[in-house]
């Protein structure tokens, strides 16, 4: 039985939200997983924003990561596109 | 950091009370850079411009830029906001404000500093045009800066 703990929560910003449809969606996480693992099971969940992962950044607890950091149960995980602001 | 004014506002960007805020004796130059939003992009014409971010990642990284700036260039004061929500055409998007002793280093530190946060700043500019359409503009991938690793 899944429970909080097992999945991580996606957070889409930016053109992802539009892409995804939704701007939050839990995903199933397998143990040890990086972040790299995480992206990848991602886009093959939803293939409408695997185009745009290349150039995403990520954070986790409000700190971008690398693809190589291990994804925590239940972490908060923010898909940040590039950026226009000013 | 003794500011009042938050780095990412949803209401109008206040000039006077940054001005009021960053308020210094030792400085003989005051530059400000505003970003305001304007009626076309590419050459279509624009009716509103909608910016979303990442509020909690705004509100460090701006912080730590404006600690940056500060550092790098020797300047008094820096203090950089950013709106969100939706704008209209001449509203300011952004304000930059540096206070130093000198205008050489008043200017450079906030070409530094407008110039960084479109790196960056985790926000998101939507184009809402004249015919009806929204886009979002294609921006440039986000970088951590010195202080926080790359993605």
């Amino acid at each position: 039985m899944m429970g909080a703990n097992d999945v991580v929560q996606i957070e889409f910003y930016g053109v992802l939200t539009q892409q995804a449809g939704q701007s939050t969606m839990d995903l199933p996480l397998v143990a040890n997983a990086t972040l790299a693992d995480v992206l990848e099971q991602l886009a093959a969940a939803v293939p409408a924003i695997s185009a745009y992962l290349p150039t995403t950044a990520c954070a986790i607890d409000d700190e971008i990561v690398q693809r190589s950091a291990t994804v925590k149960p239940g972490a908060k995980l923010a898909l940040l596109p590039p950026v226009s602001g000013g | 950091m003794n500011s009042t004014t938050r780095h990412l506002q949803q209401e109008p960007l206040d000039l006077g009370a940054l001005l009021q805020e960053t308020q210094d004796p030792a400085s003989g130059a005051l530059v400000v850079f505003s970003g305001t939003v304007r009626n076309q992009f590419e050459g279509k014409a624009v009716a509103r411009l909608e910016y979303s971010s990442h509020p909690a990642l705004v509100e460090k990284m701006l912080g730590r830029l404006e600690q940056e700036v500060i550092e790098r260039f020797g300047v008094q004061q820096c203090r950089i906001v950013h709106r969100e929500g939706m704008l209209e055409i001449g509203e300011d998007s952004v304000f930059v404000v540096v206070r130093a002793a000198h205008r050489g280093d008043a200017f450079a530190a906030a070409r530094y500093a407008i110039d960084e946060l479109k790196q960056r700043a985790p926000v998101w500019k939507r184009e809402h045009y004249d015919d009806g359409s929204i886009e979002y503009q294609e921006g440039m991938p986000l970088s951590a800066g010195p202080a926080g690793g790359s993605h």
